[in-house]
């Protein structure tokens, strides 16, 4: 259960809120224009790193406003939270917390719980 | 009751124990020692520890809804309390199921996935059947009443554990600023000081005394609250961890149930000082009733004072057992024999001093073999240094493998344990949230060195000063142990076992068994032998699996490496979970003003979303909803119908760019529609499919009503608001639900207008002055109503909104306006049938997200000189206008006399062969079909491929016996396709 700061709120329980997927894709200004497959981009395509992830979450049983999340997919840890439409902090800000719990490897998955030796 | 005794049942004998007597220390004092049977091999159990850990000592409360496998070593007993043991058939003594145990060669590991893969059937009733007989723990309750309840706390510091390090770091933190709960798993704080003898004394005074003394300071710092008969069972990311208190310790809970409180706790900082499990060992038949672990053993002493036998023999790789040896003694009472793997020059001095003074057989560098007994143990067979088997007369062995800490909590945290060589354990390495580990969970096992931990891990705590006690232990102070997992069996027949986890019934052999079958890797083992996968997750035993699979494996154990241990701790009740959210307080049921009407005319509810909407009206005790449903619809075509239609979403939509949000949200346009108009409109998402419907009522440019689906409402104004937060932010909009705000009501039939006019005299609702989708609002009486001329019956209609105080007042005044003009009022099944009669589409019926306009035939929607709205470049998709998609069709039988199936397949060949080798083409499906009472047969709607091409073709609908019915493809549209009735 993450403790997710409301940028209008402050600190409240996950279980107020909902995750509304990827931040900062943006709707093609003019969609008549575009590709079917840049369509497609915009509509079904979605990043899924394992690290710094930019999210969209919702204070859905509180406030009801939409914010941006810089979450750590690894880990889990929220690192920052900001308001629609503020610029979203360089990814190289967060490089550095980049870290698996018990020691698990940078790519894939895997329960070690055990220090390497 | 003028003794302290408290009788209870336990497989209808009756027994007595004393207050504060566990099921399983009451049962020793009986000296009952059997009280189970194994899940798989139905062998007897008896009780193997003294507490949280236990894998044998399951019982079910009768008396408690049936309450099944509960821990024997927690369970307090009270008055009356009736007590069962679970997995046997007839009989505890004598069970059927050990036949099993004969047959263990085929229920070796992997046995349930390699054996029953066939024939077709056989697992659905004949395996499954069996197993469930005969596998398994207790039997579920077959009712379900909670008192349960949830708490939330936020605080600076938990403390998980009231024994020695808890309470010095709880003291420690007394009179701070710092919010503290300290949790203790037990009814008393002390943990090892009330389990064991090893502390002698603290600070010269008696243990007892130094605890009386603690425990009062911590009760009068206001800073510190402490719950007892509490367990923290999870703990989560962000330092959140749950923990379940049993409110109803010793005394009959008074609803039949206990009454167990769910503790959400979020805190900066937690203090791990949960402490230690003993493990166990393996050897020959290490389950049979009477072998227990030694500190288990020791506890029954010192904190129930029963001695569960006079005369035990002991059996350890370590120095902790000690204590036991001491205090068996003290009590008059000989163990039988002291066996220790260890070379006697490893041995400690103290315990070499006892042995000798009391004159108890001793073998050093030796082991037990294994034991024999039927039912409980009567020889205990030990193999000695000289390599020479011996055997004992004994009831009881007292095991000891080693001490483990109790790191579940702290792997659930995701800390990085380690494994020492020293202490041959896992212990916590590094933690990955704000979490400290004091005392045995941090592997530390000496006492004299807890002061010093606890000063150093604490002194970064604001306020806190070194604290400084003196303690004494009985014994050693180092501890000290020898590898050994597994003893060598001597006897090999079927009935001799050396088993790695009690609960599940898992051998020694069965991991041989799965590494041979390549299953190397210690996740994959678990899931093939389920070892330590029962509900006490191994506790006293998974460590020792990991020792053995590294022998087997010539690995090192940190490199076999260590499972990942799941939350929660312990089983948590269901009821815990529930908390009050249980019958109708699990979700809420909403019922519209005109509810208690509908209840005095009989209606039948159907449950949409959270609403209770009548689905149809029993005119009569025995009408059918068929019957109903035709006289129902029947009067709405003949004279009129009335349709509680509050349940209906709507969203009001205001700001200087309402128009362009709403031409946004929907396929429509919106910008020539004139004030109080209105218009029938579709939803999308970006990918094009059909979201939601409803209808759009605009007052002006600024100021919108829409209605939805009465399921959808929730989700379409969440999809707004996604929209015009994330997407539009710039756009002045605001947007309300207004749904509880006003009722509705769908009046329809050729005599709707006529009924109106009398409730409402002073409204002109000629087709002239109120034509078909317009609206206004109207004084009436001391109040406001809006009028809406729609209908979704194909027939003249209006819907009248009103503030939900009048609606039941209106609604009554409505019939009695209506007395000569047969009224009917319908449900729900109804309404579906009479749009369906006019072909009008269901959202989550016709369509499954899956849906376009297109599909539709609603092109008639997509307002075309629009350059956008949400979904609208999704439509032009290549995939989306590749032409042999399903379209919607309506579908007659060509005999008149046959019903069409709702959801049966649609297909081309008449001809089902007997024999189906290859899947049937399939065209679609039908998503709504219904008897007409009007046109006198029956009708259909379906989502064929390429529909639209196959208007005016003959094709078949499957049915539910195999057989296929000849239908005929129309439009959807079945009747007064002019709409002469509905603009009438
Ligand atoms: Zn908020």
């Amino acid at each position: 259960m993450l403790l997710i700061k409301c940028p209008y709120c402050g600190e409240r329980d996950q279980s107020e809120f909902t995750n509304g997927g990827e931040a900062h894709v943006t709707r093609p200004k003019n969609p008549e224009q575009v590709t079917d497959r840049e369509w497609a981009e915009y509509v079904f395509i979605r990043s899924n790193p394992k690290g710094i992830y930019y999210e969209r979450w919702v204070h859905s049983h509180g406030c009801k406003k939409w914010f941006n999340a810089v979450r750590n997919t690894s880990t889990d840890e929220i690192l920052l939270t900001y308001k629609i439409g503020e610029t979203p902090p360089p990814i190289k800000k967060f490089q550095n917390t980049l870290k698996s719990p018990s020691g698990e490897p940078d790519v894939g998955s895997g329960n070690f719980t055990v220090k390497k030796p | 009751m003028t003794d302290n005794k408290i009788y209870f049942k336990f497989d209808g004998k009756k027994y007595s124990g004393v207050k504060g007597d566990t099921i399983a220390s009451a049962l020793l004092r009986n000296n009952v020692k059997l009280v189970g049977r194994s899940f798989k091999y139905h062998r007897p159990r008896g009780i193997y520890t003294c507490g949280i850990e236990e894998p044998n000592a399951l019982v079910q409360i009768i008396n408690e809804f049936n309450e099944p496998n509960v821990r024997a070593t927690v369970k307090k007993i009270y008055e009356g309390m009736v007590v069962k043991s679970q997995n046997r058939w007839p009989s505890l003594k004598r069970d059927f199921g050990s036949i099993n145990n004969l047959l263990s060669p085929i229920f070796s590991a992997g046995f349930y996935y390699k054996t029953f893969m066939g024939p077709k059937g056989f697992w659905k009733n004949l395996y499954e059947p069996l197993i469930r007989r005969t596998a398994g723990l207790g039997k579920p309750p077959r009712e379900f009443k909670s008192k349960s309840t949830h708490l939330h706390h936020n605080v600076d510091i938990l403390i998980v554990g009231g024994g020695l390090s808890g309470l010095l770091a709880a003291k420690k933190l007394a009179g701070t600023d710092k919010d503290v709960l300290l949790i203790e798993r037990e009814n008393e704080l002390g943990g090892i000081l009330k389990n064991s003898n090893k502390v002698k004394s603290i600070n010269d005074q008696k243990t007892s005394e130094w605890l009386e003394k603690t425990e009062r300071l911590l009760k009068n710092s206001t800073n510190i609250k402490i719950l007892k008969n509490t367990t923290v069972t999870t703990y989560n990311y962000s330092n959140h961890l749950t923990a379940i208190e049993d409110r109803s310790v010793g005394i009959e809970p008074d609803n039949k149930k206990s009454e167990l409180v769910l503790h959400k706790i979020r805190t900066e900082n937690t203090i791990l000082a949960n402490g230690h499990i003993e493990r166990f060992l393996s050897f020959r038949n290490n389950d049979l009733p009477g072998v227990m672990l030694a500190a288990s053993f020791e506890k029954y002493i010192q904190r129930y004072d029963v001695v569960p036998d006079n005369n035990p023999v002991i059996f350890t790789n370590n120095s902790s057992t000690y204590s036991l040896l001491k205090l068996l003694i003290d009590r008059n009472c000989i163990p039988r024999a002291y066996v220790d793997v260890r070379d006697v020059k490893k041995i400690e001095r103290e315990t070499l001093d006892l042995l000798e003074a009391h004159n108890i057989p001793f073998y050093p560098k030796s082991e037990v073999e294994g034991c024999d007994g039927n039912n409980k143990i009567k020889k205990i067979s030990l193999r000695t240094k000289k390599n020479k088997i011996i055997k004992i007369e004994a009831s009881m062995l007292c095991i000891s493998g080693g001490i483990n800490p109790d790191i579940h909590l702290f792997t659930q945290s995701k800390g990085l344990v380690k494994w020492d060589e020293k202490i041959l354990t896992f212990k916590p390495e590094k933690s990955f949230q704000k979490t400290i580990t004091l005392g045995s969970v941090s592997g530390n096992f000496i006492f004299k060195k807890i002061i010093d931990e606890v000063n150093q891990k604490l002194n970064f705590i604001d306020g806190v000063n070194d604290i400084d006690i003196k303690i004494e232990v009985n014994g050693s102070e180092e501890f000290n142990i020898k590898e050994i997992w597994e003893t060598k069996n001597n006897n090999n027949s079927l009935w001799s076992k050396s088993f790695i986890d009690l609960q599940n019934d898992v051998t020694t052999k069965d991991l041989t068994q799965a590494i041979r079958e390549g299953f190397d890797r210690i996740e994959h083992l678990k899931r093939f032998t389920t070892n330590s996968m029962g509900t006490d997750q191994g506790k006293i035993s998974s460590i020792n699996a990991l020792g053995i699979v590294s022998k087997l494996l010539k690995k090192s154990v940190s490199e076999v490496g260590t499972t990942t241990y799941r939350p929660p701790y312990n089983p948590v009740s269901f009821s815990a979970i529930a908390g009050r959210s249980t019958y109708e307080f699990y979700d809420p049921e909403r019922k519209t003003p005109i509810h208690p009407w509908h209840l005095k005319h009989n209606a039948v509810f159907e449950d949409v979303g959270q609403w209770k909407r009548p689905w149809y009206y029993k005119k009569y005790e025995n009408e059918s909803m068929n019957e109903a449903v035709q006289r129902e619809s029947k009067q709405v075509r003949e004279s009129a119908g009335i349709l509680d239609g509050s349940t209906l979403g709507k969203i009001e939509i205001k700001g200087k760019d309402a128009l362009e949000f709403v031409n946004m949200m929907y396929t429509n346009s919106f910008t020539k529609m004139k004030p109080m108009s209105a218009k029938y409109a579709l939803m999308l998402g970006e990918d094009g499919m059909v979201k939601d419907d409803g209808i759009v009522c605009k007052i002006n440019d600024n100021h919108f009503i829409t209605t939805t689906t009465s399921g959808g409402a929730a989700n379409v104004l969440s999809h707004m608001e996604e929209f015009a937060q994330t997407e539009w932010p710039n756009l002045n909009v605001y947007l309300n639900s207004i749904t509880e705000q006003f009722a509705t009501f769908n009046i329809s039939g050729p005599k709707s207008r006529i009924i109106l006019s009398r409730v409402f005299n002073n409204i002109d609702f000629s087709n002239h002055k109120f034509p078909y989708m317009t609206f206004n609002t109207f004084d009436y009486l001391n109040y406001k109503v809006r009028i809406l001329r729609a209908s979704f019956t194909g027939e003249q209609g209006y819907e009248i909104y009103v503030p939900p105080k009048y609606a039941l007042t209106l609604w009554e005044r409505i019939f009695y306006y209506s007395r000569d003009v047969d009224l009917v009022p319908y449900g729900t099944e109804t309404m579906h049938l009479l749009r369906a009669e006019k072909g009008y589409i269901i959202v989550g019926q016709e369509t499954d997200g899956t849906v376009t306009p297109l599909d539709l035939n609603l092109n008639w929607m997509i307002g075309k000189k629009k350059k956008d709205f949400i979904g609208k470049r999704s439509l032009t998709r290549s995939d989306i206008i590749k032409g042999d998609r399903k379209q919607l069709v309506g579908l007659v039988p060509v005999d008149k006399s046959y019903g069409i199936e709702e959801g049966q397949h649609v297909i081309e060949d008449k001809n089902i062969p007997s024999q189906i080798d290859k899947p049937i083409k399939m065209l679609g499906h039908v998503t709504s079909s219904y008897f007409s009472p009007t046109l006198n047969h029956s009708i259909a709607m379906a989502l064929i491929k390429e529909g639209n091409r196959k208007i005016g073709s003959q094709i078949y609908v499957s049915t539910s016996n195999m057989n296929v019915i000849p239908v005929e493809v129309v439009k959807p549209n079945f009747l007064d396709p002019e709409n002469k009735r509905l603009l009438s």
